[in-house]
């Protein structure tokens, strides 16, 4: 298909790239209450994703368009990762517009999906990026959407003031970022990607500690890592809940494919001195992300003190040796997108009718058995159980760490484990345990909702007692 | 001048914007305190080109994209901000107070 102008595995992202203008552009050209653009939306996400899982895993180096677009391996499969946030979060939204409960309703849909359509091509430039320009467009174009989408609502009050926070602490970061990047030009005298790692592995000098330092601290604000995380629960708890999914899941697969290209890529040769330094940041952050979440009442801001943790563990990954560390942090971020919508679709639909807090939860399991099944399926995936997907995903991701011998870090994490199983169980027991106080309002599934409760709840059970599913996903390709 | 003059003048500038933003109540203030600091890092990539770089014209494209980039980034910032000052009828950041443990 177009391979007379275009190599197959370009498509997808040029795709993707088109994608936002014909579904704004189909927008203007039909009536308000017209479903042309949702329609051509849903086609053009699932054809994109459809289209990536054809382009055959090549064990190899990766294929280079234009000498600094890389298409890879780990490209590829960060690629469906985004993709599949993208279309859950789209989904996840649709009911916001269509109607809202007690909620104020959403307005413009088409946009919406193409300023989500914008993110995910943000982070496909930032996973294919071979020089430090279009790593910073990549990650700009991934962080700038999300300032909108968390002022969508202009008439929230609550909306306005988180994105005035993000957008405040994010161009901070970017500041940082970019000062650091600037260094690093200086150091190394180019913009690409293998000549840095030519100038680094040949010796370092004190101007590259202090870029590696900047670039951490700019990366720490954006993976939500411990001493710049605050923004983030007022962040997740003002946006609207669809584009707190988005938020958690898109911007930190984002996040963390970002240091997975700079540790594995430029940072190689000096990955065992910066060891310490990741370890220290994944420690704290996973502990502060814990305690955090103990003395939490309101569910996103629960949600945003887990992802903080979450974020915690993906870091372990990143001690470890390349194809081992990417492969692990592939498949669990794969379970993270997959455990934390189903998460979020439970919380949307029963902050359609009441509050979300643990509160509204309690007596989920006598008015609807089958979401608070799911709920507890999504809980203790994220905690990590065994029979479910994220025991294996964090089985991995410590495995990976461990492989090189940072034992102590990994038992940090385990033990933190414990910690955070306490805070899950709490919300499963307001959901199955506690009595409701006075009448529960009714709680009403769309088709579109039920389905995809369904679908993500079978996905995260048969990831984990189908281990030879995830034993492709490992033996399939090597980085 | 020099190549240290001028990293030193830009860390200078990044120093201010740092210092900026934390004294400064005001989000028009803060703002541009963060523009100071990419402005900074703009300064940085040009002078590392002109001395040092073998290659050079990517130093100096990098700093006009970043000018882009960040005039994105305020334009979406001032939008933001309107809708706080047509709520509040003042940008004081104080008053983000609404969103708390």
């Amino acid at each position: 298909m177009l391979d007379f102008i275009f190599p197959n595995y370009i498509v997808p992202d040029l795709l993707l790239l088109l994608f936002p203008f014909i579904v704004i552009g189909a927008r203007l050209f039909c009536t308000a209450q017209s479903k042309l653009p949702w329609r051509i939306a849903n086609v053009g996400f699932i054809a994109i994703f459809v289209l990536l899982n054809f382009i055959p895993l090549a064990n190899g180096a990766g294929k280079f368009f234009i000498s600094n677009w890389k298409v890879d391996d780990f490209g590829i499969l960060m690629r469906e990762v985004l993709i599949i946030s993208a279309i859950l979060g789209m989904w996840l939204s649709k009911d916001y517009f269509d109607h809202s409960g007690e909620k104020e309703q959403m307005h413009q849909i088409a946009e919406f999906i193409g300023a989500i359509a914008f993110a995910t091509f943000g982070g496909f430039a930032v996973v294919s990026a071979c020089d430090l320009l279009t790593f910073f467009l990549g990650l700009e174009i991934a962080t700038i959407p999300m300032y909108a989408l968390t002022a969508w609502n202009k008439k929230d009050q609550l909306g306005s003031e988180a994105a005035t926070k993000y957008i405040l602490m994010g161009s901070v970061a970017t500041a940082f970022e970019l000062f650091g990047f600037s260094y690093l030009y200086g150091f190394a005298g180019s913009l690409h990607f293998s000549e840095i790692q030519a100038a680094v592995s040949s010796g370092t000098s004190p101007l590259l500690w202090v870029a590696v330092l900047f670039l951490f601290c700019g990366i720490g604000f954006k993976l939500t890592l411990f001493p710049f995380h605050t923004w983030a629960p007022d962040v997740y708890e003002g946006a609207p809940t669809p584009v707190t999914a988005v938020i958690s899941v898109t911007s930190k697969a984002t996040a963390i494919a970002f240091l997975v290209v700079l540790v594995y890529g430029p940072f190689a040769p000096i990955q065992e001195q910066i060891a310490p330094l990741i370890a220290l940041l994944a420690g704290t952050t996973l502990f502060v992300g814990n305690l955090g979440a103990l003395k939490q009442s309101r569910l996103r801001r629960f949600m945003a003190y887990s992802s903080i943790a979450q974020a915690g563990y993906i870091m372990v990954a990143l001690l470890g040796p390349a194809s081992i560390a990417k492969t692990a942090i592939i498949y669990y971020l794969f379970i993270y997108a997959v455990s934390n919508y189903l998460a979020f679709f439970v919380f949307g639909i029963i902050g359609h009718y009441r509050e979300e807090t643990f509160a509204s939860l309690r007596g989920l399991s006598k008015q609807n058995l089958g979401l608070a099944i799911a709920l507890a399926v999504s809980m203790f995936s994220l905690a990590g159980i065994p029979p479910l997907a994220g025991f294996f995903g964090k089985f991995h991701l410590f495995f990976s760490s461990a492989s090189t011998g940072h034992y102590a870090i990994v038992t940090f994490a385990v033990l933190n484990n414990v910690l955070a199983l306490f805070y899950y169980i709490q919300l499963i027991k307001s959901a199955w345990v506690d009595e409701p106080e006075g009448t529960l309002s009714p709680l009403r599934l769309t088709k579109r909702q039920r389905n995809v409760v369904i679908l993500l709840t079978i996905a995260i059970i048969a990831l984990g007692i189908l281990p030879f599913l995830s034993n492709n996903v490992f033996s399939g390709f090597s980085l | 001048m020099t190549l240290l003059n001028c990293l030193i003048l830009a860390f200078l500038l990044f120093g201010i914007g740092v210092w900026g933003l934390m004294r400064r109540r005001h989000l028009v203030g803060m703002l541009i305190s963060i523009e100071l600091m990419l402005n900074a890092a703009n300064i940085n990539f040009i002078s590392f080109a002109y001395f040092t770089a073998h290659d050079s014209t990517a130093g100096a494209l990098f700093s006009i994209f970043v000018i882009a980039v960040t005039a994105c980034e305020m334009a979406i910032a001032l939008a933001i901000i309107v809708t706080m000052y047509r709520r509040h009828k003042s940008l004081d950041a104080d008053q983000l107070r609404d969103l708390h443990d």
